[in-house]
């Protein structure tokens, strides 16, 4: 079925690229240029032959919904390759943003787990070709890798946990020293972005029958689309929880403390855990591990067992998250009172007695 | 201590400097992209001007004769536009620049030669400046700060631990790097035609954190609390490596600890955990690491659109010149950046501690008329502490 079964390309320093790397990261200039050259149709893909491309890139897409992860076992190269552009067609057809976004970074992080156990040589090539970014390999008792100290920091400072910042990597020369896997955890922002561009450049030709039924399967297993937001109505929510919610649904960067803020309200008003992790994904920095780890910290189930209290109007303004609404939280200290208070002091008894 | 400056004291001052710059021309020279650049100055009735542009050293030259400045600027930044207002002018990048300031530094000699006085009740004291004043406990005070010889000593001893993070860590090559004296309280250190220059403030906030030694972590060192001791053991930094692991190595390993004699750096920086517990020892490397790190102006180093004094124009503070070091070590700014003639001028001064300005003797002064060399008599009055008789 396919014009060539294997390719080998020679690049650079005597690295070879077979297919299965290509299978690996499909996201690559190589493997476009491979899967291009194989110049098939859209009338193609609907035939039998493509079934298990076609019902491998279904896979894809309902993992990276369903559980934010999309698995990395090659059993075909071929298959795995081809199944890479068509999920990306589907992700498109179904023109939910937040799907896109759930997408591309379920597949940037199954490229950082392939990443993990890479080769040097193929890490540093990826690295170079792909990134512009050279990474060295050093023969070093505790690293795998040095960088340039600026490309370092361009990447680390959108990085909040302390192991990141400058004064505790091991810095030599106008070089950055990193374990294989805290390369990779560095570039893996940078996979995602790819692959999220890729998709939105991708023009939807009319699809062949199967694809249009894979679409609409997937679109089964949808959640609405604003159900991670949706178990207590955005109206209730105090302005400076709306403020950081929004951040997040743009997608943009929310601090240390508006994270803190959100989770401890979130908790408070009853959200478990699950719920709460649930909306973090469109950080630029997710990590589903941590952020579950942080989650249940603040809940009281880890570290010192104490649940933590949502801070008080008080310290929010001196976090400067505090978006006050002027008639609604005249009466409030904490944002839990939001809407429980009555806008306006009430005269108490004694005041009427006097 | 005159808080105004006179319009005769405005006028010697502004004297000096124009025969300054009309002798000196050919000194002035322009600094690297200086097209690109947006400069600025304050005139000695204290109005800053900024968003100016020179496109030769002549324009330069002859703005400095004719406007008799007290401080000339040049941005770290380079711009497509800089005369336009700051978020039009388009950020290229720019020069990576430290300042280190004698303001920063505790010494002891401030407490001998800095004063405040409370603009309320004209309560005078030494030393550091209280938040308010101890008899009419008025918040309203004045500072009066002295360099001395050994202030800037100090401020010396900064700028040469932060060449070396400069050189060693981060890889900076010494030709891209130049040491000014500021003309003022300190030394600026100035990385140029270098890749560093297209950072971003967070990255610049990084570095200047590295710098200052802030934000350290024991786990860097291979330190944890729930670390058995062969894996620390494995973890520990060792003298010969290089960034924070290696000098706090070091300095564990020149340092002696009692109870402790044998020679493995490792052993003994365990050997130090297990007697001070976890807490005391993660105060007592924050004492170490205060000790490595530089102190730096955080707030320079990560503003990227800061204007700086320009090397070889005169501090109207001081009378002095930002002048460029070529070697830190034996540059003596009391000698080398004085600037100004020695005719004599008639002045008043206020008060005045003693100082040395080209290896000559002054002061102290108190409420006097005295004739001095006119490097001495601007260097007071541009203070504040003397006025044109």
């Amino acid at each position: 079925m396919f014009k060539r079964q294997d390719l080998l390309k020679r690049v650079g320093m005597e690295i070879e690229f077979g297919l299965e790397d290509l299978a690996k990261y499909p996201f690559l200039k190589e493997a476009g240029d491979y899967v291009k050259e194989l110049s098939l149709s859209v009338e193609d893909l609907g035939q039998e032959d493509y079934r298990p491309a076609v019902e491998r890139a279904k896979q894809r897409v309902m993992e990276a919904i369903q559980k934010n992860y999309i698995s990395s076992e090659i059993s075909e190269p071929t298959v795995e390759l081809l199944s890479f552009p068509l999920a990306l067609m589907l992700v498109k057809a179904m023109n939910v943003e937040y799907i896109i976004h759930r997408y591309s970074l379920a597949e940037a992080i199954r490229a950082e787990r392939l990443l993990k156990e890479e080769k040097k040589s193929i890490i540093s090539y990826i690295f170079k070709s792909t990134f512009n970014v050279e990474p060295i390999s050093v023969e070093h008792e505790l690293f795998d890798f040095k960088i340039n100290l600026i490309e370092y920091l361009k990447r680390a400072t959108h990085f909040h946990e302390p192991e990141w910042k400058l004064i505790n990597r091991v810095v030599e020369n106008g070089f950055v020293y990193l374990k294989t896997y805290e390369l990779v955890r560095l570039i893996r922002e940078e996979i995602r972005r790819k692959i999220y561009d890729r998709m939105k450049g991708v023009s939807l030709p009319s699809m062949p029958k199967n694809l249009k039924e894979a679409v609409h399967e997937i679109s089964g297993v949808l959640p609405p689309p604003s159900d991670r937001f949706q178990r207590v109505t955005p109206e209730k929510f105090p302005p400076c929880v709306i403020h950081t919610l929004d951040l997040l649904k743009k997608g943009q960067n929310v601090s240390h403390y508006g994270r803190f803020l959100l989770t401890t309200y979130l908790l408070s008003i009853g959200k478990s855990v699950d719920d709460i992790i649930d909306i973090y994904p469109r950080s630029p920095d997710f990590n589903e591990r941590l952020t579950r780890y942080q989650v249940e910290h603040i809940a009281g189930m880890r570290g010192g067992r104490r649940r933590y209290k949502v801070p008080s109007c008080r310290t929010l303004a001196t976090h400067g998250l505090c978006f006050k609404d002027k008639i609604l939280c005249a009466t409030i200290r904490s944002p839990l009172q939001f809407g429980k208070k009555p806008p306006f002091k009430k005269k108490s008894t004694r005041q009427i007695r006097e | 201590m005159i808080i105004v400056m006179n319009e005769k004291t405005i006028a010697v001052l502004k004297q000096a400097f124009k025969e300054f710059y009309f002798k000196n021309a050919e000194k002035i020279t322009a600094p690297i992209r200086m097209k690109e650049r947006e400069f600025g100055y304050m005139s000695f009735d204290k109005v800053m001007v900024r968003h100016l542009s020179f496109q030769t050293e002549g324009n330069l030259r002859a703005f400095l004769i004719k406007e008799m400045p007290h401080s000339v600027y040049y941005s770290c930044a380079y711009y497509y536009e800089p005369i336009l207002a700051m978020d039009e002018k388009g950020w290229k990048g720019a020069d990576l620049i430290f300042d280190i300031d004698a303001d920063d530094i505790p010494t002891r000699c401030k407490e001998e030669h800095d004063r405040w006085i409370c603009k309320d009740c004209n309560f005078m004291g030494k030393g550091k400046r209280p938040d308010k004043c101890p008899k009419c406990e008025g918040m309203r005070i004045d500072e009066e700060y002295w360099v001395c010889q050994s202030c800037l000593e100090a401020t010396k001893d900064e700028a040469m631990k932060l060449m070396d993070f400069l050189l060693k860590d981060f890889g900076i090559s010494m030709e891209n790097i130049e040491v000014y004296f500021s003309g003022g309280r300190g030394y600026h250190v100035t990385v140029e035609k270098s890749a560093l220059e297209e950072l971003d403030q967070l990255a610049r906030s990084e570095i200047s954190d590295y710098v200052s030694g802030i934000g350290l972590s024991l786990e860097s060192l291979g330190i944890s609390k729930r670390a058995s001791y062969e894996k620390m053991r494995r973890m520990l930094p060792l003298t010969n490596e290089s960034g924070y692991r290696g000098r706090i190595a070091k300095f564990f390993s020149e340092t002696e600890f009692e109870g402790y004699d044998g020679n493995d750096v490792r052993d003994k920086i365990i050997y130090i955990y297990e007697k001070m517990k976890h807490k005391n020892f993660e105060n007592f490397v924050g004492e170490i690491v205060g000790k490595l790190s530089a102190k730096i102006d955080a707030m320079v180093t990560t503003d990227i659109h800061r204007i700086f004094r320009l090397p070889n124009t005169l501090h109207g503070s001081t009378g002095m010149l930002k002048r460029r070091c070529d070697d830190l070590l034996s540059f003596d700014p009391f000698v080398d950046a004085v600037a100004l003639g020695e005719e004599p001028i008639q002045i008043f001064v206020d008060h005045s501690p003693k100082f040395t300005l080209k290896g000559k003797l002054f002061g102290p002064y108190k409420s006097e008329r005295v004739k001095l060399p006119l490097m001495a008599a601007v260097y007071l009055m541009g203070k504040g502490l003397a006025e044109a008789d």
